[in-house]
């Protein structure tokens, strides 16, 4: 199965590669990548933006969320090509002058153990909080549905967003 | 919809690594690079069980950018690893056992050339018959896996005689109970960076839950000292157990000393579910006789658990199960016999609860069963059999007296899901739900046990900074054992949480802890804290009282530095740093060793120390598509006082969600050997939609007078009694006795449509 011609063909993907224009976090960067780069392989290992975490990698987790022109994206369904041009905001453009309230309401609720959803759990609840002022418990689940947490059972994210739509 | 979630446990401080964590600032070990850093990946067996023919590297080697391939040729020391015993290859040349088992490791320039290179590397295999049920692999014509053969471990315990119990029994029960294969599901999948060091050493950036048993594996897979070894184990993205054994370091370590490069593997999804550990299945069969007014008199166990392919702490956990086969109840008459089984499956290992959750499921199955037998309310007839205070343990053994059986059955028995009569009783508004109530208790016991070595330890120190150093050799996965420590430390000392410095999770600089598992953490840092304060605090006094001309019995430690008793100043009379300064050529420092307190009765495993939980649940059982709804769900814990309310709430909270899903969703299925369920699209955890809309968690902090042993952990309680509770419920709610988890829409689904025949047919036209 293993010829010659075959390891030639893995040598030229590699040469390939896009010009890619993004307003990270504000910041506008242009980036040399394979067209079929994941988002959140150029954040976690071009920017070096690891916040953005990586667990299934196919969409079901929601742990590499981002906001991608003000809709939440799994970061790991989103490619160079489809990113081009387009404005990101990452867990580190969040509340960059102090804590943002989503963050400190998961701090004081315990919204969060281990921490490794938590990155995308936030992006999610940022992105409810853009769409809707006063969400309904029904918006709240729809917006999280999509990221999973193994530690906290929820409760604590729930008690956070309360916290935050109550004030 | 409104969701209300209580507890008398209030919220409390934040934790130290929250802020870090809500910024993504928080550098997880999979998060690191390091300057030349190449990329591994380990080829895994293409069978479930085969001989390895051949194996042929040199078409890998020669793609451009690959930097080192390694097979079990290059093993310097002992090509296997395990926990209790080394049973499993590191890389295996004569024989795969089950698909995580790895053949070779590549490290090359990029993950995508080490990918590619995967498909370079030619296996020849023989394939075997696979094992794929453990009753299989007991027949004498099966396969032996092992040069033992088939069975792993047995375990038993008997008391009275149960035969002639069951005769006067007037009602027995008897089913057998199956329980599914779960994954822990960690959201950070296992993975790390290792990094080669002058003079042959190396930096293991791995998480685990125990960094020194790591050193010990490693040192004798790479045949180097351990001192030439350090293991980073800290911060972890979840782990529930999964992460104890040894995952990747060693491919990860073969590499980095092959190549004289930094060697990053981070495992996707699909790679941690195929060689990952998952929660032993187990098949469960109870017999259980009582008297009419309640009494139990006889109770026989038979558990046959699936292992997989290799020991790790299959051994343990069995023990485990086959202790807690009574729970909290005294029964005169008791015959339990458990065997755990290798097979060609995945590895079943340590999870959270740790066989407990098995056993109790089939447990108070039986309670409910005989409740319903006997016409006695489940409550009433758990009480007539509860243990009191000072009685044995499960297994006869000596334990910390403890009331918190009793503690939580009657505070649960208030509970609003079961006080509460319901309105909609039964049938709602929409024809076809109906509810139910359900509950259930179980007992736990923490640290290893009996005859297992459970060192523990701490140290406490001024550092030259002047901080106060609290060093111990246990891991931060998610638990909150920063905060645990930092309370404990703030309470127990005095000082301020800015005068702490927290060290945990390296083995160059923490002493001997032993495990971050068995719910011991916590228990362990309040008895070191009890063990080091007074000394700590004593020369501190002495020292301060030296630098300041003030005798020692007019001084306190407290925020800040050392104060006057007197009252009279508003600042420390000596700061920590001015402190640290003076005594920088006699530093002041503690340390302690002991072991984790366990029974004086030589049963393997036997526990001492035992933390209670009772879990009610209401459900809605939709009769039309199956689907069975946790509505509401209270839980009581009785654990010792609380440390870090915060934290405790989590992981009751959390345990319980986890439960939920072992309950109704959650089954890493496998055929002939291989994973049908590969990712989060086929294996479901629960999401925010499938939680209960109300939980209340209460924990009760009172322990028996005289107690000297704090707080007990409770990262594994809450998951144990949630199963149960919910079965009970759900025959409560359809009259379907489930026996196996996790519950079949299916099998609700055809139950009704028995129950609704059954009716039509005897009902007059």
């Amino acid at each position: 199965m293993a010829d010659q011609k075959n390891i030639d063909e893995v040598k030229s993907p590699l040469e390939e590669k896009i010009k890619v224009s993004l307003l990270v976090n504000g910041h506008a960067k242009e980036l040399q990548v394979h067209a079929t780069m994941r988002l959140v392989e150029i954040l976690r290992e071009e920017l070096l933006l690891t916040g953005t975490k990586v667990s299934c990698g196919i969409g079901r987790c929601g742990a590499c969320s981002v906001i991608m022109n003000g809709k939440l994206v799994n970061s790991c369904l989103v490619r160079a090509y489809q990113a081009d041009r387009k404005e990101i905001m990452t867990i580190e453009g969040l509340g960059k002058n102090g804590l943002h309230p989503i963050q400190k309401a998961f701090l004081e609720e315990g919204g969060f153990q281990c921490g490794y959803c938590t990155p995308g759990m936030i992006m999610a609840v940022t992105s409810i909080l853009y769409q809707y002022e006063n969400p309904t418990v029904e918006q709240i689940l729809e917006g999280l549905s999509g990221n999973l947490c193994r530690c906290t059972g929820y409760g604590g994210i729930i008690r956070a967003i309360q916290k935050l739509t109550e004030s | 919809m409104k969701f209300t979630y209580s507890s008398n446990l209030q919220r409390s401080a934040i934790r130290l690594d929250g802020i870090d964590k809500v910024t993504g600032k928080l550098k997880f070990l999979t998060d690191l690079s390091f300057s030349n850093m190449l990329h591994g990946k380990i080829l895994r067996s293409a069978y479930p069980h085969a001989k390895i023919i051949s194996v042929s590297t040199k078409k890998a080697e020669e793609l451009p950018g690959v930097r080192a391939v390694v097979t079990s040729k290059d093993v310097p020391g002992l090509n296997r690893f395990g926990l209790i015993f080394p049973d499993q290859p590191v890389l295996c040349d004569e024989r795969v056992r089950y698909v995580g088992d790895a053949i070779a490791a590549v490290a090359a320039e990029t993950v995508e050339i080490a990918e590619k290179a995967l498909q370079f590397i030619e296996v020849e295999y023989e394939p075997l018959p696979v094992i794929s049920d453990p009753e299989q692999a007991l027949l004498p014509s099966a396969p032996q896996l092992h040069p033992k053969g088939n069975i792993l471990h047995q375990a038993s315990f008997q008391k009275g005689n149960i035969e002639e119990a069951f005769q006067i029994c007037d009602v027995t029960v008897e089913e057998t109970y199956e329980l599914p294969r779960q994954m822990h599901a960690y959201m950070e999948t296992e993975g790390g960076v290792i990094v080669p060091e002058e003079n042959g050493r190396i930096t293991v950036y791995v998480g685990t839950q125990h960094g020194y048993n790591d050193r010990f594996q490693l040192a004798r897979i790479l045949n180097i000292p351990e001192s030439k070894i350090r293991v980073v184990s800290s911060p972890m993205g979840g782990s529930f157990g999964g992460k104890d054994e040894l995952n990747i370091q060693p491919y990860g370590a073969l590499l980095a000393l092959k190549t004289g490069c930094p060697v990053k593997i981070h495992q996707d999804r699909r790679e941690s579910v195929r060689s990952g550990l998952k929660r032993h299945p187990m098949k469960i069969t109870m017999k259980t006789g009582a008297c009419r007014n309640g009494k139990i008199l006889a109770h026989q166990v038979r558990m046959i658990a699936d292992t997989g392919a290799y020991a790790t702490l299959g051994p343990a956990v069995l023990d485990f199960a086959v202790e807690h086969a009574t729970g909290p109840y005294v029964i005169p008459n008791v015959k339990v016999e458990g065997v755990s089984v290798y097979t060609n499956n995945g590895v079943a290992g340590e999870f959270r609860g740790f066989g407990g959750n098995q056993v109790t499921f089939a447990l108070e199955g039986q309670i409910d069963r005989l409740a319903v037998k006997l016409g006695i309310c489940p409550i009433e007839l758990r009480k007539r059999n509860l243990r009191k205070a000072d009685d044995p343990g499960p297994v006869d053994q000596q334990i910390a007296p403890t009331d918190g059986a009793a503690q939580v059955l009657k505070e649960i028995s208030k509970s609003p899901i079961l006080t509460k009569k319901d309105t909609e009783n039964k049938k709602s508004i929409y024809e076809k739900t109906r509810t139910g109530v359900g509950v259930a208790i179980t007992m736990h016991g923490g640290g290893l046990g009996f005859g297992r070595l459970d060192p523990a330890g701490g140290r406490i120190s001024l550092n030259e900074k002047g901080k106060i150093e609290v060093a111990f050799g246990f891991e931060e996965f998610g638990q909150g054992l920063l905060a645990v420590i930092q309370q404990l430390v703030m309470k127990e000392v005095g000082c301020s949480a800015d005068d702490i410095q927290i060290t945990i999770g390296d083995t160059y600089c923490v002493p001997r802890s032993g495990s971050s598992t068995a719910s011991r953490g916590t228990s362990m840092v309040w008895q070191a804290l009890q063990r080091m304060k007074d000394p700590f605090k004593k020369q501190l006094l002495e020292k301060a009282s030296q630098c300041i001309k003030v005798p020692s019995t007019q001084l306190y430690v407290g925020p800040g530095g050392i104060w006057s008793l007197d009252g009279s100043n508003a600042k420390p009379l000596i700061t920590y740093r001015q402190l640290a300064d003076k005594t920088n050529d006699d530093p002041i420092q503690i340390e302690t060793k002991f072991p984790f307190p366990t029974t004086s009765h030589s049963i393997p495993g036997g526990h001492y120390l035992y933390s209670f939980a009772a879990c009610a649940v209401k459900v809605e059982v939709d009769e039309l598509t199956g689907k069975v709804r946790v509505k509401n769900l209270d839980q009581v814990v009785s654990a010792g006082p609380v440390i870090y309310p915060t934290g405790y709430l989590g992981q009751i909270e959390g345990g319980s969600v986890m439960a939920l899903g072992y309950s109704l969703l959650e089954e890493a299925i496998m055929k002939q050997g291989s994973y049908v369920t590969n990712n989060f699209d086929s294996y479901l955890i629960p999401t925010v939609k499938d939680i209960p809309t109300s939980m209340d968690i209460t924990a009760i902090e009172e322990l028996c007078e005289g107690d000297e042993y704090g707080p007990r952990g409770v990262g594994e309680i809450g998951t144990v009694a949630v199963a149960p509770a919910i079965a009970k419920a759900i025959h409560d709610a359809i009259g379907l006795w489930v026996t196996k988890l996790p519950v079949s829409r299916e099998e609700i689904i055809k139950a009704v449509h028995q129950k609704e025949m059954k009716e039509w047919l005897t009902k007059k036209i």
